[in-house]
């Protein structure tokens, strides 16, 4: 392995706005930054930020952001000292790790050990059992007769998801109810796991029906000694895609805290963990459950950073380094924070992706406001990567001040160019299941499975909207410019509407 | 971006606002809007904003990841036709009407453009 040592300059493998995260704070480190881009990605904030800059391939991830030895090869030619992987792509990619080592660089993150620990469901599982950590109760053996199977979910309790043993996604995915339907429910699941997977075994497991996800965030030090920087919150999700987190959970009371933010520290401090790491679990009716480990940075590390009064980013480069990140030892929570993502999509189109060149934005900065950009203005927002533009993280003294704090925030956020989920993130921070504090991960399933409605408006608005229209000219270059004639009631032919 | 001085119900407002491409965006009483306004350089084959019974176009720009009719085949209402992937979010697109296939233009693993016609379903 790669001994630790002061970085002159540090790789960056990602892009958006967690690549301008990590080039800010190495800037602030005295560390100089190379930028891993694919060919899409030349005209970002980032690239414009980062020191040098090295295309390593082309638009698809695959061929680019993917490609492990085109990111150690563009590192190496660089003359870098070091990798970070951000979030996504390669980051929790034990492989990737290895191959940065064994160039002689330095990965900031966990050991490839620890990656491959907690990558794999079944030794990650295997573990906390062994450290004693909550895990979801279920069967996942090798005896795969029906008989074996309608047993152990008797033994788990109903409901009970039935899933394939070799794959995600959702294929081969069933949720049992009760003991009449399982036969036919798991013969299903049996038959899609052989179709999608190759292999028709599955697991079985306790379905957590009204769960909240929360999560822990984890730091191991170079020192060996691992902090727990207590919990977030993520229960707001569709389809598993995080949209709104926040720090801390409101729904903790002090001892459940402490004894969630103890086993995830014990869990990773058990496996000799370093670095930024999140354990998830999932809690149902004040019990909690392990879910999973995730050995990298999170998108919604900043709300930690918040209430925490710490800077992950800058902590894990200084671990990477082998120095201590000079936290003092009793770190304790202060006020609320929340994070709302921001996805370039169509709400009032149940989400359709929405690329397209940013026209213009405007982040309304105030006290306890952050913004995580990464497109500017004359940027193009393609349909290769994933559709987060961009974070709002507030902070303030109590969580229904930080709720204020993000609607007016949201309320005065301009992005000209692409659609935005903001409409939608601000009928989530209204409803009282969210004010409440007692939303599961059903939450966004139950209440807004449907596309928004659209906005209508008087007639004065129309009147005064065509005046406005009238005196603005055509900003594209190469275009004919000239006076777009507004019909009598435009808002019927709002773009992408079908 | 510019801010457009406007009247609206007695009181001079700046608007923010930006026009391109025929479209004009403003951000109005706390939201931002898009609207076609007309006038500007259009990308070609977008025939935005307009729907044709049968006629099955790609809402986004993206991959097709699956095509799960053929010329000729039957189809009904809200049957998948043909699945794209964006921003790594998969889209599914139904049979907006029953009827027959009569057209299908793409194939797995195949990059379309918005408004590109990817299937047409023929009147039952």
């Amino acid at each position: 392995m790669a001994k630790p040592r002061r970085f002159e300059k540090l790789a960056i493998a990602n892009r958006g706005e967690v690549a301008v995260r990590i080039i800010r704070a190495c800037q602030e480190l005295g560390i100089e930054t190379v930028l891993l881009h694919s060919s899409a990605d030349e005209r970002t904030l980032a690239a414009r930020m980062a020191d040098e800059t090295v295309c390593i391939g082309e638009a698809p991830s695959a061929a680019s952001y993917l490609n492990i030895q085109a990111n150690v090869q563009g590192a190496l030619a660089a003359g870098a000292d070091a990798i970070h992987p951000g979030f996504g792509f390669l980051s929790e990619n034990a492989d990737f790790a290895d191959a940065v080592t064994n160039a002689g660089m330095v990965f900031v993150g966990p050991s490839s050990a620890n990656i491959r620990l907690f990558g794999d469901k079944i030794s990650a599982k295997s573990h906390v059992e062994k450290a004693g950590g909550p895990v979801i109760p279920g069967y996942q053996g090798g005896d795969q007769s029906m008989d074996r199977l309608l047993k152990e979910c008797e033994r788990i309790g109903y409901p009970v998801i039935c899933k394939a043993a070799a794959g995600g996604g959702g294929r081969g995915l069933k949720v049992i109810r009760n003991s009449f339907e399982a036969q036919d429910l798991i013969q299903s699941a049996q038959r899609e796991a052989q179709s999608a997977f190759g292999s028709s075994q599955v697991f079985l497991e306790k379905y957590l029906d009204h769960a909240k996800h929360i999560e822990v965030q984890v730091f191991g030090h170079a020192s060996g000694h691992v902090t727990a920087l207590l919990e977030r919150e993520c229960s707001v999700q569709r389809r598993h895609q995080k949209i709104i987190e926040e720090a801390l959970s409101p729904s903790l009371d002090e001892d459940l805290r402490r004894q969630i933010a103890a086993t995830a520290r014990e869990l990773a401090e058990s496996a000799g963990y370093r670095n930024a790491g999140t354990v998830e679990f999932l809690l149902q009716d004040g019990q909690f459950y392990f879910m999973e480990m995730n050995t990298r940075l999170q998108v919604e590390h900043p709300v930690t950073e918040l209430v925490m009064g710490v800077d992950l980013v800058k902590a894990q480069i200084l671990t990477a380094m082998g120095e201590s990140t000079g936290w003092p030892k009793d770190l304790q929570p202060r006020g609320h924070a929340i994070e709302c993502r921001l996805y370039a999509e169509d709400p009032y189109q149940n989400g359709i992706p929405s690329t397209g060149r940013m026209l213009g934005t405007d982040w309304p900065h105030g006290p306890g406001r952050r913004f995580e950009v990464g497109f500017e203005a004359g940027d193009e927002v393609t349909s290769h990567y994933d559709s987060m533009i961009a974070k709002v993280i507030v902070w303030d003294e109590t969580r229904v001040r930080a709720i204020q704090k993000m609607k007016r925030t949201l309320q005065d956020t301009i992005v000209f160019g692409v659609h935005t989920n903001i409409p939608l993130l601000q009928q989530i921070l209204s409803h009282e299941e969210f004010l409440s504090g007692k939303m599961t991960t059903r939450f966004f399933e139950t209440h807004f499975n449907k596309a928004l409605p659209r906005p209508e408006f008087s007639e004065s608005e129309n009147k005064m909207l065509q005046t406005l229209s009238a005196q603005l000219a055509e900003t594209s270059s190469g275009s004919t410019g000239g006076q777009g004639s507004i019909e009598a009631n435009p808002w019927a032919h709002t773009w992408g509407q079908s | 971006m510019k801010w457009i001085e406007v009247e609206f119900q007695g009181r001079r407002l700046r608007v923010p606002a930006v026009k391109s491409q025929g479209k004009l965006w403003v951000h109005w009483q706390g939201e931002t809007f898009a609207f076609d306004v007309g006038g500007g350089s259009r990308r070609a084959g977008s025939d935005k904003g307009k729907s044709h019974p049968g006629v099955i176009a790609a809402p986004m720009p993206g991959k097709i990841t699956r095509v799960g009719v053929k010329n000729g085949d039957r189809v009904s209402k809200g049957q998948a036709l043909v699945v794209m992937e964006a921003m790594k979010m998969e889209y599914t697109l139904e049979a907006d009407r029953e009827g027959q296939v009569t057209e299908v233009n793409v194939q797995t693993g195949m990059q379309v453009g918005l408004g590109e016609v990817l299937v047409r379903v023929g009147e039952a």
